[in-house]
């Protein structure tokens, strides 16, 4: 039996079509994956199966679940049950002031309709083969995204749906994480469907079944995983994998560390926040024109190695020794969630210019810098709000790099972009380092990334 | 917590010692003679002449300098002594105590009144929009422009005078509650219910309320289990700043409708200059002020632990 069918299923936002009229199939034990960039419309093609659109938008066509047509407005009865969706961001998806064990509980007990007791215990297993028992009378702001992840996919398979719509599971998440998540959802789906929504390659791989690549509401190309990931026939899908950073080039040997001068020293440095030590007996030396990869698991201390370099949180013991004067405001910090770290009240030239004034940047340097950033002028009267995710964040590389920084701390700064921006983004920063002399530190959960990308790597472990 | 009641203890003492002195201060600061004012306020205007206004001057000390007599007050503040009414003769202390009861029933009656108003229509405001939240926008606004003796005055010739349902004013009977309690409830839901509105259309439009609801909740489960306390905290949280709404609110109210609570009373001791009846009128508000915004403190710090520690 087909557990989901759909005819020509398409999205509108009044008369601008945002999802080709779209016809699939998917069966029991059938997995689809759609593997596309943010903004191609991936995510719309799951909330239209799911009947969950923000109200603006408008859906026509057909869906058809376990052989029968229903309503947009009849299928959140099958919600829990029948269909789930896996959202984006499980951060935000749980809700801030429960703990999550009650999350799970609530939905063996209400959804999946068991006696207190039992939604009890069983909540307790899931948890602990999850490897979160420890985790239960925590709130979401209290664990890191590969937890909340796990718990978001245990409370969204609890009612039993045979059908699960996931919207990027993987997204934010270091490597081991991302495997796992894709275990666990693999394994959830071994009788029922999945659909995954993807931008990642190697997530598309691990999943196998059949892939459909989408391009701006456009379905480019559909077809069996293997085949469509290795002999992939449309441009737009050969880009996409190129971009996979496994593929990226490798960049110069030269290693910087024996010919630049020495900038930062640091001596049995311990690091750590309020009055706990995260790292310690840290020792390392930062050279001008060099990049160092920064890596360990999420919460181990990856964003207070930067603070603590840069002088915004105190060392809990040991010494940071700089070997330059620089003014404190050449040693920056690009951050990794740009739209939190722009005022959104002002257009972006007026940043920009704010800061042109307040450190006399001589403004003959903004243009060619803007065309190497890919950064159109126009851009630049609109607000935060109202670009990209990816253009704010070469924006906040252009505001960083000219200030001639001598250090930059580049805090996760890709891992909220697609693969093709992600390698534009990462070989600029490397560009930067080698032509400025700039001392550029690289904080990433992808090995892949950092491999290609530095000259050598530093790992954190608690 | 320990540090939260400790600064709040510390904030209580300012408090109490500013308001003292500004009323102190601001009193001095009026026009007209004090004897004569404390005379009319005893023996009534047509009995107030130079002699009876020379008797309250002597048996007052009325001729002490200013700074003495701030000075008089505060070692009697020290020591718990607000001293005794000017007019009564009473003490400071039992005629607050009296009238405290008065007010605080008045301003938790107007309170639930305001919550029972504001909550349910800041709700359906946010679930239904359209006509309906552009009604009770209109209404909230209108509502905030009115003082709040204009609404007292309207409940009056409506309920009062052109219905005749409820007592005009006075404080006989439970009736008599309503309408300073109702004045008080409208003034404060006019802005709260729009509080409760934005709270819970976040709330609606968040991911983690759609996660509960495609996880399988029912939207009463998903409301229940996941709305009131999110929206909650907020909502906690603006009651704190609408004290000052209440408070003031409170005086206006009583004096309108001859409620015998703190606010009437210090608005009759400022006619006849009663200095030790308004100061101590003015510190019981102060002190209210702070108590309740510490509980309101400590209401959100349960609804909401995030912040971790109280501050």
């Amino acid at each position: 039996m087909n557990l989901i069918t759909t005819h020509e299923l398409a999205v509108y936002a009044g008369e601008t079509q945002l999802l080709q009229p779209m016809s699939l199939t998917l069966s029991a034990g059938e997995r689809l994956t759609i593997l596309g960039q943010t903004g191609s419309g991936k995510s719309l093609l799951a909330q239209a199966i799911m009947g969950n659109l923000p109200s603006s938008l408008r859906c026509t066509g057909q869906v058809e679940l376990f052989g029968e047509t229903v309503e947009e407005r009849f299928r959140p009865a099958l919600w829990g049950n029948k269909l789930s969706l896996l959202p984006q961001e499980p951060w935000n998806a749980l809700s801030p002031l429960m703990k999550v064990g009650n999350q799970l509980v609530e939905t063996y007990r209400w959804v999946a309709g068991q006696k207190k007791a039992q939604a009890q215990a069983n909540a307790e297993q899931v948890l602990t083969d999850y490897g979160l028992a420890s985790s239960d009378h925590k709130r979401v702001d209290e664990l890191s995204g590969g937890m909340a992840q796990r718990v978001a996919i245990a409370c969204a398979m609890a009612g039993g749906a045979p059908v699960l719509l996931a919207d990027e599971p993987t997204k934010g998440l270091d490597v081991s994480r991302r495997d796992q998540v894709v275990q666990l959802l693999l394994k959830q789906s071994d009788q029922g469907a999945l659909v995954t929504i993807t931008h990642d390659v190697a997530v598309a791989r691990q999943i196998g079944g059949r892939v459909m690549v989408m391009k701006q509401g456009v379905l480019v190309e559909d077809g069996q995983a293997e085949e469509v990931l290795n002999t992939p026939q449309h441009p737009y899908t050969q880009s996409l994998i190129e971009a996979d950073p496994v593929r990226w080039p490798k960049g110069s040997e030269t290693h910087f560390a024996e010919q630049g001068d020495a900038l930062i020293q640091v001596n049995q440095l311990a690091i750590g926040r309020g009055n706990t030590i995260l790292v310690s007996d840290l020792n390392f030396t930062v050279h001008t024109g060099e990049v160092i990869g920064v890596v360990g698991d999420s919460g181990c201390g990856k964003s207070t190695l930067g603070d603590t370099l840069l002088n915004l949180t105190p060392a809990m013991a040991g010494r940071v020794e700089r070997f330059s004067s620089a003014d404190q405001y050449r040693w920056q910090k690009l951050y990794q969630d740009p739209t939190a770290a722009v005022s959104h009240a002002v257009s972006l030239r007026t940043l920009l210019m704010d800061m042109v004034s307040l450190h006399k940047v001589d403004t003959d340097r903004i243009e060619p810098l803007m065309a190497r950033l890919g950064l159109d002028d126009d851009l630049l009267n609109r607000t935060a709000s109202q670009i990209s995710g990816g253009e704010l964040q070469r924006f906040c590389m252009l505001r960083v790099l000219l200030l001639d920084p001598v250090f930059l701390f580049a805090d996760e700064p890709t891992s909220r972009l697609d693969p093709i921006t992600t390698r534009e983004v990462s070989q600029l920063l490397v560009d930067a380092a080698k032509e400025q002399g700039c001392a550029v530190m690289l904080v990433s959960h992808d090995p892949a990334l950092i491999e290609k990308r530095c000259d050598r790597v530093i790992q954190l472990t608690t | 917590m320990r540090a939260l009641l400790l600064k709040r203890g510390l904030q209580l003492i300012a408090v109490a010692w500013g308001v003292g002195t500004l009323t102190f201060l601001l009193m001095r600061a009026l026009p007209g003679d004090m004897a004569y004012r404390i005379a009319a306020g005893r023996y009534g205007m047509d009995a107030t002449d130079t002699t009876s206004a020379d008797i309250v001057r002597a048996e007052l000390g009325l001729d002490q300098s200013a700074i003495a007599a701030y000075g008089q007050w505060f070692i009697d503040l020290l020591s718990l002594n607000l001293g005794r009414s000017l007019v009564s003769g009473s003490l400071v202390i039992d005629e607050l105590w009296h009238m405290l009861g008065h007010s605080v029933s008045l301003a938790i009656a107007g309170s639930i009144l305001s919550l029972f108003i504001a909550v349910p229509i800041g709700l359906a405001s946010a679930w239904k929009g359209g006509w309906l939240d552009r009604l009770v926008l209109s209404v909230s606004t209108a509502m905030r422009a009115l003082p709040v003796f204009v609404i007292g005055l309207l409940m009056i010739i409506l309920f009062a005078l052109e219905w005749q349902l409820l007592p005009v004013a006075g404080y006989d009977t439970a009736f008599h509650l309503i309408l300073p309690a109702l004045t008080l409830g409208l003034s404060m839901a006019a802005v709260s219910a729009r509080v409760v509105h934005v709270e819970a259309k976040r709330v609606f439009g968040s991911t983690f309320y759609e996660f509960a609801r495609t996880k399988g909740l029912t939207h009463v489960q998903a409301f229940r289990r996941h709305g009131v306390r999110n929206i909650a905290v907020p909502v906690v949280a603006f009651f704190g700043i609408q004290l000052i709404t209440m408070i003031e609110g409170v005086v206006m109210i009583e004096s309108l409708f001859s409620w015998p609570g703190i606010g009437h009373g210090l608005v009759h001791a400022i006619f006849s200059r009663d200095i030790p009846v308004i100061q101590g009128a003015a510190l019981m508000m102060g002190i209210l002020f702070v108590v309740m915004n510490t509980l309101v403190d400590i209401a959100c710090y349960y609804l909401d632990p995030r912040g971790g520690q109280l501050q």
